[in-house]
């Protein structure tokens, strides 16, 4: 069953001297996010921006993946605390990722943990959307 | 240019199909703890965003900004560009589920760009939105419908 999900943005002006504003998604969970390219590209100040928001639904998706895959391994975790940054670099992309993963995952040692967080890199759905950034890195660590 | 860096901070307890997560804008800090689960990213939302909903906020944002760009560039700036953005994930045989398509409605309101020129301003935009680039070498569908409001 294909499962959808929307958001609304709206832009006035031009890139470097307009803004724009995501309005609305479909959960209701998110609204009134101011984004500007000076906040993307420079300090961000307070606002959100299109890589922040793909760092924040990657870590999501892998998180997801990694406990489903640590479930199946007979390893269910207690918890996982997952940090992805994401790099852009203006005129070329979306150039790295780096998905940082701790875990407390009761009779489950370091290596064990690492070959299932490597599972959720590969399989997560975000991570196949984002299959063609040139470098994704990861580090998992037991807490 | 200066390579820019974002990052989001996750947590998770528990299984998929039972635990639950919560995420923070962790550059930024424009949200906080925002819950999110299994059974609310497949199914209802109930209040509750999910991967997908995130990367149609990020698209769109991605989109709009690009778009906003290439209008400067045809002398005619934007003045209400309006933009819907739906992800859609699917299980494809053999392959689990997929992120499979991104659908976005363009309305641009009392615009002077109009016609052949929004059009073409439209498909640059796409291809100048790097997320375009990735959803699409990923094997993602990406449609593009415009409308033209009353000036």
């Amino acid at each position: 069953m294909a499962t959808d999900r929307t958001a609304k943005v709206t832009w006035a002006g031009s890139l470097l001297e307009g803004g724009g504003t995501i309005e609305q998604v479909s959960s209701g969970t998110l609204g009134g996010l101011p984004v500007t390219w000076a906040s993307r590209a420079e300090t961000p100040e307070g606002r959100t921006s299109p890589e922040e928001l793909i760092a924040a639904a990657w870590a999501a998706c892998f998180s997801m993946a990694l406990s489903h895959g640590l479930a199946q391994a007979g390893a269910p975790p207690a918890s996982l605390q997952t940090t992805v940054t994401v790099t852009f670099q203006p005129g070329v992309g979306i150039v790295k990722g780096a998905i940082a993963v701790v875990g407390s995952v009761p009779g489950l040692d370091a290596a064990g943990f690492a070959e299932s967080a490597e599972v959720a890199k590969s399989g997560c759905p975000v991570s196949k959307a984002l299959a063609g950034v040139p470098e994704v890195t990861l580090e998992a660590t037991l807490s | 240019m200066p390579r820019i860096v974002r990052e989001a901070v996750l947590t998770w307890e528990g299984t998929l199909a039972r635990g639950a997560g919560s995420m923070t804008a962790g550059t930024s800090g424009a949200f906080t703890a925002l819950p999110f689960s299994l059974p609310t990213r497949i199914g209802n939302a109930e209040g509750r965003t999910s991967p997908e909903e995130l990367l149609a906020a990020a698209h769109g944002a991605c989109f709009v900004m690009s778009l906003a760009n290439e209008l400067s560039t045809r002398d005619a700036p934007a003045d209400d560009l309006r933009v819907r953005v739906a992800i859609t994930m699917d299980e494809v045989e053999g392959k689990g589920h997929q992120i499979v398509g991104s659908s976005l409605a363009v309305t641009a309101n009392g615009d002077r760009a109009e016609g052949a020129v929004l059009a073409e301003a439209i498909a640059a935009a796409d291809e100048g939105c790097p997320f375009s680039t990735l959803l699409r070498a990923a094997g993602a569908s990406i449609e593009i419908t415009t409308t033209e409001g009353a000036s």
